[in-house]
């Protein structure tokens, strides 16, 4: 595949402090979790160089990124240097007049505010006390304020069993146009909690069924790249092609399941840039010190990941003999990464042979 | 469209060369983006509100061997729609 002469999109981790610590949360407990944030200057300084690059936008993250005390700043130097941007946060610091600040700037794509659960009890469960109330104070501030919400549910052990209702308050009560979904996954903190958090192969059964019974209910309206909505539709649709035996489509049949690398960038809250947000100790530079460019186009650990598209899944012995690899992308490198030390091995965690040999069902098809 | 206008790009879109035969101009402040082949972007580059219309189709046929007879309405079309869409604006004489 033919690379881009720089990236697109960045996600900028712009501070590592947050204001509350999720036991799932991917950045704490990984190589994200630097033990400084870069001053005003040094960020203001990148953006120049991101404008040099003609990279389209940015998602600003952390941490929390409405904890830094200068973001209106920030913002401002993002969007004197032609860019876009969005922001990933938990929601609870929004209050109408930063959102009516955001709205007034133009280019503001959205805000992704994470909510966890239908009420109080099911969202803090892994969010901490009174983020619940905080949250949904947040995201109504975004919706008075007409700024797009993208809310994010995660699913874990505490809410898999509340996700009808949950659907129905952010769709109908809400009247939100759509969310979106994943799961707790071996990352950051929840690598210390996985068992109380993460789901299990018949909580990830119901979780799927749910998902795709809500899906037909709220047509459109239920997203996911990654969580149990994803690998539903994913295994589905590798099932049929197993019974049909059709033939495989690009990148099929190999380590092709994320094409990051091809489009977008991180950078860690240290100035550090990494490929990812998920691959955080895969060090590519520094900020300011490097060039975005060269290191885009000449780093060997990045064209180590692009080229991991290539890899066939039959090298891997866990592999060979499945009934699925044909039609099998070897999902995630970043869980690929936690799980078995080495990004260049298929993930275990999106694995349709182990979920089965789990005891895990595919949902019935309607 | 008089050829003698000078076309100047909007200083708020961004020019994005992706591939050597790809390109994207992109508004910021829509979010929206438009493919152009490596012809637009030579005359993108010209949009200086320096050069005029006729100029910057004398260029291109002098940069390129198999220029179209019909290149001249070609530019101009392009800038049309660019202009249509607020991506340039054109010079005050």
């Amino acid at each position: 595949m033919k690379v881009m002469s720089t990236p697109r999109s960045l996600e900028l981790a712009i501070t590592n402090r947050c204001n509350l610590r999720c036991s799932y949360c991917y950045h704490f407990g990984s190589a994200d979790d630097v033990d400084r944030d870069l001053p005003t200057a040094e960020w203001l300084q990148f953006f120049a160089e991101l404008k040099e690059c003609a990279v389209l936008d940015v998602t600003l993250a952390g941490g929390e990124p409405f904890l830094r005390e200068d973001l209106r700043e920030l913002v401002a130097g993002i969007v004197a240097n032609r860019m876009r941007f969005s922001f990933l946060s938990n929601g609870t610091l929004i209050t109408d007049e930063l959102a009516a600040f955001l709205r007034n700037t133009g280019r503001c794509q959205g805000v992704q505010v994470s909510i966890d659960g239908e009420a109080p009890a099911v969202h803090d469960a892994a969010r901490g006390r009174g983020s619940f109330d905080r949250a949904i104070a947040g995201l109504k501030a975004l919706q008075r304020n007409g700024l797009p919400a993208l809310v994010r549910v995660t699913i874990h052990k505490h809410n898999v069993h509340h996700l009808a209702k949950i659907a129905r308050l952010l769709l109908e009560e809400y009247e939100l146009p759509s969310f979106g979904t994943n799961a707790a996954s071996y990352l950051g903190l929840c690598r210390l909690n996985a068992n109380d958090l993460q789901l299990n192969a018949a909580e990830r059964s119901l979780a799927m069924e749910t998902l795709l019974e809500l899906d037909r209910k709220y047509p459109g309206r239920i997203q996911a790249t990654a969580g149990p909505l994803a690998e539903a539709r994913m295994w589905l649709e590798m099932e049929r092609a197993r019974q049909t035996n059709a033939p495989a489509t690009s990148g099929q049949g190999c380590l092709a399941s994320c094409g990051g690398v091809f489009n977008k960038m991180a950078v860690r809250a240290d100035g550090v840039m990494t490929p990812c947000g998920q691959l955080p100790h895969i060090e590519l530079g520094r900020i300011n010190r490097d060039s975005l460019r060269d290191v885009w186009q000449h780093h060997p650990e990045l064209q180590r990941l692009r080229d991991r598209q290539a890899i066939p899944l039959t090298e891997f012995a866990y592999c060979r003999g499945c009934e699925y690899v044909a039609w099998c992308r070897g999902n995630c490198p970043a869980l690929a990464y936690t799980l078995t030390g080495d990004d260049a091995n298929p993930s275990p965690d999106a694995c349709l042979k182990r979920f089965l040999e789990d005891g895990g069902r595919l949902p019935s098809e309607r | 469209m008089d050829t003698n206008a000078k076309p100047i790009a909007n200083p708020s879109v961004v020019l994005r060369e992706e591939f050597d035969d790809c390109a994207v101009l992109f508004d910021p402040d829509t979010g929206e983006g438009y493919a152009v082949n490596p012809t637009g972007v030579f005359c993108w580059k010209r949009f200086d509100g320096r050069h005029t219309l006729a100029e910057i189709t004398a260029e291109l046929r002098a940069a390129c061997e198999d220029a179209p007879a019909e290149a001249e309405q070609n530019v101009q079309e392009f800038s049309e729609e660019l202009a249509g869409k607020g991506l340039i604006g054109f010079e005050v004489q």
